[in-house]
């Protein structure tokens, strides 16, 4: 099988680069742009992987086999949980910058007091460890053991996998709701709303999809992954295209329920997002986010159509970020800031993402080689 | 004339054997070609040139049709046809359309793709599909494949098509007579279905109504008699002063009533009337002026109108130069702000029946001042 091993210039430099406007930033933008750009690529960093390991539990919690021989690649970019670690640690620095919980104010706060222990810098900290603790754990269990069968070929790791899996779910939907209560919706910690976990989760899962259709593809141009087929792209492109409607679904329930209630404490956040040019993203959030990729994936040849689901992934993702910026960055108040900080943020995180990922593909097997369903997966048909 | 079939069956022993009779059997013409097998079998859409289902298309084009029937619907009850401000919500608030326009859709949609399939393209309704009564179905539904040549028309010919199969390598054949597709509605069937509903209704809801009051623990809803609330000739705990409705807050002002105040009335002589002079904005003005001015500045606007000989008051005479001259801001900062003994009508009249009142004025002061070039005016 014929790798391509060449260290990519083009990507460590355009790292390299991202690092310098990154350290810039931090010297000149003001610490409250720096960590807010932080924020939203740990954010990003932990949503993508946490997605991917889904997809994997779910696959052993429902004992899939189609999604056998592509399973390898979610449990490849899962493993980004590993450098969100120190990004998530070094991301602490951000609380009593960003975070109104987190302040000496905070106590005399009439809403905010009563929950003082809960935002304040210790308990906050101690979330986040055992958040990316825990996630840690799946990806240890799920992922390190089905590395381990490629050479150990011990079926055995497929019954483990099913019994740890409806508990990782469990786990899964307290991770998914701490990262998305303490660390998006904690910067505004007056507002609250019930089904924010579900929001995140919805988004964390399209982008896990997307970025597996995407590297699916990637693999399958250079001649890897052979005898993965229309029929395995199908799936994916209908989970997508499924689940563009349950993000939505969510979203939307959201906002009307508060739109319907109209409390200040509640709205206040909608009329943030339908300010100025914030207005501009909420609307392209909604097209880019739902009604662009439903329509492009709602015909049935599209969803296995190489192309266009090539497309649509990349708009997924770009539109999960969009959504992440949507949510954390009105927190800095006033218009939306986008220039050379955010450009070198994403240079520098995207490119250390790449690099991550195509470490990861070179190394090992394809496809799990040990699990004994790999030749079903193989064979299905839809 | 040959007895009428529906289909000739050929059975086959192996899904290899079935797949290779397809193409001989499709090239025979002899009708229409379909395969019964005991399970799915990979690539037999192609082979039998299945086309490809229309029902996505049908469902996308019903579904979006629902979307729109719902949207419209919604907007003509709640915008055009009975607008009822709740919530403080405009009447015709998108947001609050969603939630019916999305079950509306999947009704629409699902209705389609379940009754689309089985009537359009599954062309029900008769009981029992022929093949379902031949003999060969016990080996269909186990272990043997078949394939049918079924009668596009009255032409068909069965024992050409039992002879084509047999060439294919089919290893029994057998013939289908044609389905009975007569009327199954009849009044005794209807009668019977009704009863059925009826007597589900009845159990269910007995059912329904004995186990809540016999596990009371285990309510399925929140009662509405159990809800706090006023009942009449009842003392009522429900708000603290015992009232069962609160006043709306200090201040609160109705949709519509707009502004309260308006400066001082030199500062209101620059307001200009924003309505347009249309019949209907006069049939307003109409309405108010008999309604709420009248009785003190009388039907013609002099300022003698049945109150004001029994209090004594002394009403402006609205036809006087002065207020034949007054600028329209003036006379609705008079409406809106009350003057001396008159009260202010800022609470009764909305924003749009203030300007229209004072175009009204103007239409009785031109009225009693009338010249002969009007006349021509209204001449048609
Ligand atoms: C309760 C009796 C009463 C009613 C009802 C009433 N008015 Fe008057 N109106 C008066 C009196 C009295 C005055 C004279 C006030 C003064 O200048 O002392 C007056 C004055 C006015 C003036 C002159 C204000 C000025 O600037 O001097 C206007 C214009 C006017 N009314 C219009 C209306 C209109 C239009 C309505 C119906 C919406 C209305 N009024 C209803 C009693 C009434």
């Amino acid at each position: 099988m014929s790798r391509n091993m060449k260290p990519s210039p083009l990507l460590w430099g355009a790292t390299a680069l991202g690092a310098a406007g990154v350290l810039a930033t931090y010297a000149t933008a003001g610490h409250e742009r720096f960590w807010a750009n932080w924020v939203l690529w740990f954010v990003l960093m932990l949503t993508l992987g946490l997605g991917a390991l889904f997809i994997v539990a779910l696959e052993h919690l429902v004992n899939a086999k189609w999604s056998v021989p592509v399973r390898r690649i979610p449990e490849r970019i899962a493993t980004l949980l590993l450098p969100a670690i120190p990004i998530g640690l070094i991301a602490l620095c951000a609380l009593p910058v960003l975070y109104p919980g987190t302040r000496p104010e905070a106590a005399q706060h009439p809403i905010l007091a009563g929950k003082a222990f809960w935002l304040s810098v210790p308990f906050f900290s101690v979330r986040t460890l055992i958040a990316l603790g825990l996630s840690t754990l799946g990806l240890a269990v799920l992922v390190g053991g089905s590395l381990k069968q490629d050479a150990s070929k011990d079926p055995g790791f497929n019954l483990r996998a099913r019994k740890f899996a409806p508990a990782f779910m469990a786990i899964f939907a307290i991770v998914i709701t701490l990262i998305a209560f303490d660390w998006i919706s904690g910067l505004t910690p007056e507002w609250y709303s019930d089904i924010f976990g579900v929001y995140i989760f919805a988004g964390a899962f399209l982008s896990g999809l997307a970025a597996t259709a995407l590297a699916l593809l990637y693999l399958q141009d250079q001649g890897r992954l052979e005898g993965v087929r229309g029929d395995h792209l199908f799936n994916l492109g209908g989970f997508l295209f499924a689940f563009t409607v349950f993000w939505s679904y969510i979203g939307f329930a959201q906002y009307m329920l508060m739109w319907y209630a109209n409390m200040p404490d509640e709205v206040i956040y909608y009329k943030v997002r339908l300010a100025g040019s914030w207005r501009a993203i909420t609307m392209s959030l909604a097209f880019l986010h739902f009604i662009l990729p439903f329509f492009a994936l709602v015909t049935r040849d599209s969803k296995k159509d190489p192309k266009r689901l090539r497309l649509v992934a990349c708009l997924m993702l770009f539109a999960h970020v969009l959504d992440m910026y949507w949510l954390i960055f009105p927190a800095l108040g006033g218009a939306p800031r986008f220039s050379w900080p955010e450009l070198s943020f994403a240079l520098f995180f995207l490119g250390g993402i790449l690099l991550w990922l195509r470490g990861a593909m070179q190394k090992g097997e394809d496809m799990p080689i040990g699990d004994p369903f790999l030749r079903e997966g193989l064979e299905f048909r839809l | 004339m040959p007895e009428t079939s529906y289909a000739v069956l050929g059975l086959f022993n192996t899904p290899d054997a079935l797949m290779q009779a397809i193409p001989k059997v499709r090239a025979s013409k002899l009708g229409t070609v379909e395969a019964y097998t005991p399970y799915p079998i990979h690539g037999i859409d192609e082979a039998l040139g299945l086309r490809r289902s229309p029902l996505g298309g049908m469902v996308l084009v019903m579904g979006v049709l629902g979307a729109i029937t719902a949207f419209g619907f919604e907007y003509w009850i709640s915008a055009i046809d009975y607008p009822i401000i709740t919530g403080g919500k405009a009447a015709s608030s998108w947001e609050a359309f969603i939630p019916i326009m999305f079950e509306v859709t999947v009704l629409f949609a699902t209705f389609t793709a379940g009754l689309g399939m089985l009537l359009l393209l599954n062309k029900l309704p008769f009981f029992g599909h022929p093949v379902l009564s031949s003999k060969s179905i016990t080996g269909i539904t186990r272990d043997r494949y078949a394939l049918a040549l079924e009668a596009e028309n009255d032409a068909f010919d069965s024992a050409a098509a039992a002879r084509a199969l047999q060439e294919a390598g089919a290893v029994e054949v057998e013939i289908l007579p044609a389905p009975d597709r007569s009327p199954f509605l009849t009044s005794d069937y209807i009668m019977r279905t009704l009863g059925g509903i009826f007597a589900a209704c009845l159990v269910s809801g007995l059912a329904m109504y004995f186990a809540t009051k016999w596990f009371p623990l285990l309510p399925p809803m929140k009662y509405i008699q159990d809800q706090p609330r006023l009942n009449a000739q009842k003392a009522s705990t429900f708000f603290k002063d015992g009232h069962g409705m609160q006043p709306p807050v200090p201040g609160t002002v109705a949709r519509g009533y707009l502004p309260t105040a308006t400066g001082t009335q030199e500062q209101a002589a620059s307001l200009l009337n924003p309505l347009p002079r249309t019949k209907a904005v006069f049939a307003m003005g109409h309405k108010v002026y008999v309604n709420r001015c009248e009785v003190c500045h009388g039907a013609l606007a002099n300022g003698l109108g049945s109150l004001t000989a029994a209090y004594g008051g002394k009403p402006a005479n609205l036809q006087s130069q002065q207020f034949r001259d007054y600028p329209d801001g003036k006379l609705y900062w008079a409406i809106v702000n009350g003057k001396n003994a008159m009260p202010s009508h800022a609470p009764y009249l909305t924003e749009q029946e203030r300007w229209a009142v004072v175009h009204y004025v103007r239409a009785l002061q031109r009225a009693q001042n009338a010249k002969d070039e009007d006349l021509k005016v209204v001449a048609p």
